[in-house]
């Protein structure tokens, strides 16, 4: 055996180092894997979205306990149309004084009503340009409620951070929640596909022109 | 079961279509400026090269090539045909590459998705009508004139291919309305394209092909009307009307020894 | 390979393994792909234009004097599209090409955002921005100086017309100033105007019932141009045509070239240039001549057919005679190249229809015809009795307003407004005309410079355009450029605001209010109000308000006679009970109008007089009778024949705006390359006259008239009589943008005017021409 490393010290060095070496690239090889696995997996997500926060932390459980459903801000006009995020005069139904002690009430009556300034909301479901998305024909036709594809939104008591992608400018909220675009609750996520998923699963048309414009 | 009977025919489906009275085009161009409004179609300084300058429907000129005084002249709207081919194989949607175009079995419309588009013009060159045009620039529109844009129908960028749509987004609009109503059918008049209700000479009627009871079904029907390129087999959707035989004649190539309609 | 080397490939490895595994590489693509469809961030990035609750105003469009409605839908603030409004009497929800891309006139470039006060050489186009303060202190300052300079009379105004409150405010300014220098611009309805003082002596407004005709006749009125009430006129030529294909309407029309009403009629019949009246003379005398005419309304209702005896006992040759002796097919023939056959064929189906009608003015109407060949097209109508009547022609009355009150005048102004008129309109040199700016630029020019202040000292320019839209613009910017002070009003930076020393801008038809009065052409009475739309884009003004501060500033009788609040509360007082209507629906219409009925002649026959003796009362004196008729005189072209052996012809297009309101990028855009190549302006040429030029298609030419020449394109047209010459008008704009200026030649350019003998109207239509090919 001895003989045999003798003989052969060269070679056995070599296989010995060799093994080492084996060793030490796969750990190189690990090393680079996992590291950048991470850098993909959770530096990325951290890096690609911006968070900004809302003007106005809105309770969203507060004003429907108050004011009733999603309806009574989030309305149809009468041509069809989503009046989406109520504008700053919707607020003045209610908000023209203070009426309580909360900071955020505060801020919305010296910063915005009293300055006959517009909110400007981030708004965390907002597609594209080239989408037609009508409200009427889910909610109305289709009897979608709104938490099916919002979340329960009207149970929130706080505004969570609006996460930009910094490459598109649509929010995190439409690629999915989760970067690989897993998704596991109805709400996470409002991609094309998302849609014509639904669309078939409920034998709707899938037409191009039914969604795009 | 809407796909079923769509792929097969529109029977029970909508079956949108234009017929185009030639007798009553002036060929004012009301019909090009209204389509250009409001779908947001650029314009240049120089838009006289008329191979890219951007008109979804563009009105023609024919003349009976007579010398003076025989001479005729014939003006001719073309927007983009929707061609139904056979069973929704349009020329251009059996080409594109990138489904960015597409037949919609329940309206006869074919759509074109910008975003989807990626600028092959292949689409372009099976269009027997050069309904289809190519954005060579990007769109430059002065700083104020954006405030005129409408939200309805979305801008182009460089690089893809564009195409008249039947004012789609007005079919959109008043579907939304009807479902906010609770209801489903769309009345005739509800649903018009902008070059229909523009035409100062109501030469242009708009309509369910499919519905008896829609104008244009009884008018497409005229000893007179006909279709652009009929031969070609590709079906489609816009019909002419001319008392003039050599303007019926003009609709299609016909050689000296073809029979002529 | 060493350790460290091979580690780090390694390393490499993994990395790119774990970033694939990872979703940052799909990610990224996806994103960028996305990013794509817009160019985020970039120059270039596409516009997303905001969505929100849409409206929609129903307002009248003030573009042109057609007072179509309009509904305009608007994005929260935003206007982005012109609509026709459905149901509105005058266009039923259609459009014109002009109407629909209004938009431009707020969006567009050349917008005048805030009244400017020329600092550099006039037409340099170098301005400084001025309060509207100042600027109304300097000027009422400088006009009260002139006033006290007992030169009150040298202060003139011109507006695009006479109709509407602010004109009435400008007029009323003038009054109080003490001058009566008033003009508006020129144009086919100062013809019709007179042709209803003499004929039927009435005032109102000319309406051919052109729906309920059944023959209509058209001596090269554009209809489908632009003529009268556009989309109205459109309208009813498609009614026409339903009933053409059954045999029961046809229209024919007479020009030289194949427009687009001569391609819509169901006969073109091309003549020689400018020949139209003959040809009129020509089937009245077949008419005549074969007992044709309506015998009874000749006998009841007209005076003038035959002949007559004044009270000095002198016969004189009435429309009968003339006709018959001065008129003879074969010399009509000669004149118009119009077959003999065709003329008879003409005269016999016209006469025997049930609904005839001749209608008159050439293209447009831009420009004014003469007033005897003018009446010898409408005498037509007389003839064949189709007066007062469905299908035919009749006089529309203006529709009664509440009376504006009286005017405080004190010594200044009553000895300003004894002066004559500059123009010679309403004295002896030109006694029936009420306005005669065609007159002007010439005067003007060959008076001194230091005498300018002694004639026109001052002049204010309303919705008008006259250094673009009149013949011969280089003797108008000449002109322009000797008057002491211009003030404009214009929303625009145009061709005449150039010259101005203040531009005080209006707001543009979308962003204000304005009253529209009896639209061209129309069969009934009709009030349009156009209103406010969207806020004004910049710091604009009203015009009638700036009318109504100026007199205020200027104190004394002038602001006694300017008690109004504002412009719209006299708007308001003005329109009284209508208002309501006016603002809720757009249009006020005066439902108990019928368009037959014997209303009568308040001629000095009292009849509908074929020889006008009202043309003599009024002040017009001549010892020719054929004054007084109806007429054809060959029209007086400068130039000689072997220089200039072509005539040059303007042609009209619904696709290019040749008025005050310059054609928008849209509307350019629809233009063929047949009228407009790159910024070479293309004219028409019969190939087998390009033949003998050696010119070919698309060839660039020299063209060339006595009054100037520019370079063009010329396009084969076989539509084209030979020996025509025929130039698109309504381009070579010089102001305005970039997406406007530089395009072509405006045809008003090189052609001269030419004066009528009769009224002073500039009525020409075309001039003599050569043409040359230029080898590149």
């Amino acid at each position: 055996m001895s003989a045999h490393h003798d003989e052969k010290p060269h070679c056995c060095q070599t296989a010995s180092s060799g093994k080492c070496s084996m060793v030490f690239l796969a750990i190189s090889f690990l090393i680079g894997f996992l590291f950048f696995l991470g850098v993909g997996w959770i530096v990325f997500p951290k890096l690609l979205y911006s968070k900004k926060i809302q003007p106005i932390d809105f309770d969203h459980k507060l004003h429907t306990a108050e004011a009733g459903g999603c309806e009574s801000c989030h309305s149809l006009r009468e041509d069809g149309t989503f009046t989406g995020i109520p504008g700053l005069d919707n607020c003045l139904q209610c908000h023209e004084e203070q009426i309580g002690n909360n900071p955020e009430e505060q801020k919305l009556v010296e910063d915005y009503v009293k300055q006959n300034k517009e909110i400007p909301w981030l708004v965390y479901s907002r597609q594209p340009d080239c989408v037609f998305f009508s409200h009427a024909a889910h909610t109305k036709m289709g009897k979608i409620e709104c938490k099916e594809c919002h979340g329960d939104k009207g149970e929130s008591e706080k505004t969570v951070p609006y996460e930009e992608n910094r490459i598109t400018g649509y929010s995190r909220d439409i690629d999915g929640r989760i970067v690989p675009g897993l998704k596991l609750a109805a709400n996470d996520r409002m991609k094309m596909t998302d849609c014509g998923d639904c669309h078939k699963k409920h034998g709707e048309n899938n037409a191009c022109f039914v969604c795009h414009k | 079961m809407k796909h079923e009977h769509g792929a097969e025919s529109h029977e029970k489906a909508y079956k949108y279509g234009m017929v185009i009275d030639l007798d009553k085009c002036t060929g004012c161009g009301a019909c090009m400026v209204a389509c250009m409004v409001e779908n947001n179609v650029s314009y240049k300084k120089d838009e006289s090269n008329k191979l890219d300058s951007i008109t979804w429907l563009r009105v023609f000129q024919l003349t009976n090539g007579k010398p003076y005084p025989d001479t005729e002249v014939c003006y001719l709207p073309r927007p983009c045909m929707q061609c139904e081919g056979e069973h929704g194989h349009s020329p251009c949607v059996s080409v594109c590459p990138a489904t960015a175009t597409d037949y919609d079995h329940e309206t006869g419309v074919v759509s074109q998705i910008y975003t989807r588009c990626f600028g092959c013009r292949y689409c372009m060159a099976a269009c027997p009508y050069h309904a289809r045009y190519f954005n060579w620039r990007d769109p430059v529109w002065p700083e104020n004139t954006k405030a005129g844009l409408s939200p309805d129908v979305s801008p182009r960028m460089r690089g893809i291919v564009e195409k008249c749509s039947f004012c789609f987004h007005r079919l959109q609009r008043v579907r939304q309305q009807a479902y906010a109503e609770g209801q489903r059918d769309i009345l005739e008049m509800e649903y018009q394209t902008a070059c229909t209700q523009a035409c100062p000479a109501g030469a242009i009627t708009f309509g369910d092909l499919n519905n008896s009871e829609h104008k244009v079904h009884t008018l497409k029907q005229s000893k007179d009307a006909f279709r652009l390129l009929e031969r070609l087999g590709t079906n489609p959707k816009v019909y002419y009307i001319s008392t003039r035989q050599w303007v019926r004649e003009a609709g299609d190539n016909y050689l000296d020894c073809d029979i002529k309609p | 390979m060493s350790l460290g080397r091979r580690a780090f490939l390694q390393f490499s490895l993994g990395a790119g393994a774990g970033l694939t595994l990872s979703p940052l590489p799909w990610k990224l693509l996806d994103d960028s792909s996305i990013w794509s469809q817009t160019f985020r961030g970039l120059p270039i990035e596409v516009p997303v234009p905001p969505a929100g609750e849409v409206t929609i105003k129903k307002t009248v469009c003030a573009l042109c004097p057609g007072g179509c409605g309009i509904s305009v839908r608007k994005v929260k603030e935003r206007a982005v599209k012109i609509e026709g409004t459905e149901g509105h009497p005058i266009n039923d929800g259609g459009i014109c090409p002009m109407g629909a891309a209004g938009l431009y006139q707020i969006y567009g470039g050349a917008r005048v955002t805030k009244p400017l006060k020329r600092t550099g050489e006039r037409g340099d186009g170098n301005w400084s921005e001025v309060s509207w303060a100042d600027a109304i202190s300097d000027i009422s300052t400088q006009l009260n100086k002139t006033r006290k300079e007992g030169l009150s009379h040298t202060v003139a105004c011109l507006s695009g017309s006479d109709q509407g409150t602010v004109p009435q405010l400008l007029k009323r300014l003038l009054s109080a100033y003490g001058s009566p220098n008033f003009f508006s611009m020129p144009s086919l309805r100062d013809t019709e105007g007179l042709a209803l003082r003499f004929m039927h002596g009435k005032k109102g407004v000319l309406g051919y019932d052109l729906e309920n005709a059944d023959y209509v006749l058209s001596f090269g009125s554009g209809l489908i141009e632009g003529w009268g009430s556009p989309v109205s006129v459109f309208r009813a030529h498609s009614a026409l045509r339903d009933k053409a294909r059954e045999g029961k309407a046809k229209l024919i029309q007479l020009e030289s070239r194949l427009s687009n009403t001569a391609a819509k009629a169901d006969k073109w019949i091309p003549i020689e240039p400018g020949t139209e009246a003959a040809v009129a003379l020509g089937l009245a005398h077949v008419i005549v001549k074969e007992m044709l005419y309506n015998k009874q309304f000749i006998d009841n209702n007209v005076f003038g057919f035959e002949d007559w005896v004044d009270l000095n006992g002198k016969t004189h040759r009435a429309f009968k005679r003339m006709v018959l002796e001065d008129w003879p097919v074969d010399k009509v023939s000669a004149i118009t190249a119009v077959p003999a056959a065709q003329i008879f064929e003409l005269a016999r189906g016209f006469a025997k229809s049930s609904a005839p009608l001749a209608v008159a003015g050439r293209g447009k109407g831009m420009t004014p015809s003469g007033l005897n060949e003018f009446m010898a097209i409408y005498s037509l109508n007389a003839l064949v009795g189709n007066v007062n009547k469905k299908g035919g022609v009749c006089v529309v009355p203006e529709i009664p307003l509440k009376e504006w009150p009286d005017i405080a005048r004190d010594g200044l102004a009553l000895a300003g407004l004894e002066h004559q008129r500059i123009d010679g309109a309403d004295t002896k040199q030109a006694p029936v005309a009420q306005s005669l700016f065609n007159m002007v630029p010439d005067l003007i020019n060959q008076i001194n410079q230091e005498k300018m202040s002694d004639v026109m000292s001052a002049l204010f320019i309303y919705n008008a355009n006259p250094c673009y839209t009149l013949h011969n613009t280089q003797q108008v910017a000449s002109a322009f450029n000797k008057i002491p002070l211009i003030i404009s009003f214009a929303s625009h930076k145009d061709e005449t605001a150039k010259y101005a020393d203040y531009i005080l801008p209006n707001h543009t038809n979308l962003e204000r209010y304005d009253d529209i009065y009896m639209p061209p052409g129309l069969g009934f009475p009709v009030i349009g109000l156009s209103q406010p739309v969207i806020t004004p884009q910049y710091d604009t003004r009203h015009t009638g308000d700036v009318i109504i501060e100026l007199a205020k500033a200027m104190g004394g009788t002038i602001a006694e006679s300017f008690k109004f609040a504002n412009y719209e509360t006299l708007l308001k007082e003005r329109l009284a009970e209508k208002w309501d209507t006016l603002v809720a629906e757009g249009f006020w219409k005066d439902d108990s109008f019928k368009l037959e009925g014997d209303r009568g002649f308040d001629t000095p026959t009292e009849r509908f007089e074929l020889f006008v003796i009202g043309l003599q009362r009024g002040g017009f004196i001549s010892k020719d009778d054929n004054d007084y008729l109806p007429y054809y005189k060959s029209f007086p072209m400068s130039g000689e024949k072997d220089e200039y052996p072509l005539i040059l012809i303007q042609t009209d297009s619904m696709r290019l705006a040749n008025g005050t309101i310059a054609t928008p990028p849209l509307m350019t855009k629809t233009v063929s390359d047949s009228v407009l190549k790159k910024n070479d302006i293309v004219v028409e040429i019969n190939p087998q006259t390009a033949a003998t030029y050696g010119l070919l298609d698309g060839d660039k030419a020299l063209l060339k008239t006595p009054t100037g020449k520019t370079n063009v394109r010329v396009s084969y047209y076989n539509g084209l009589k030979p020996g025509v010459i025929a130039m698109p008008t309504g381009l070579g704009h010089t102001a305005y943008d970039d997406y406007i200026c530089g395009k072509g030649t405006n045809s008003n350019d090189i052609i001269g005017t030419v004066t009528d003998p009769v009224v002073g109207f500039d009525i020409a239509w075309g001039c003599r021409a050569e043409i040359k090919r230029i080898i590149a």
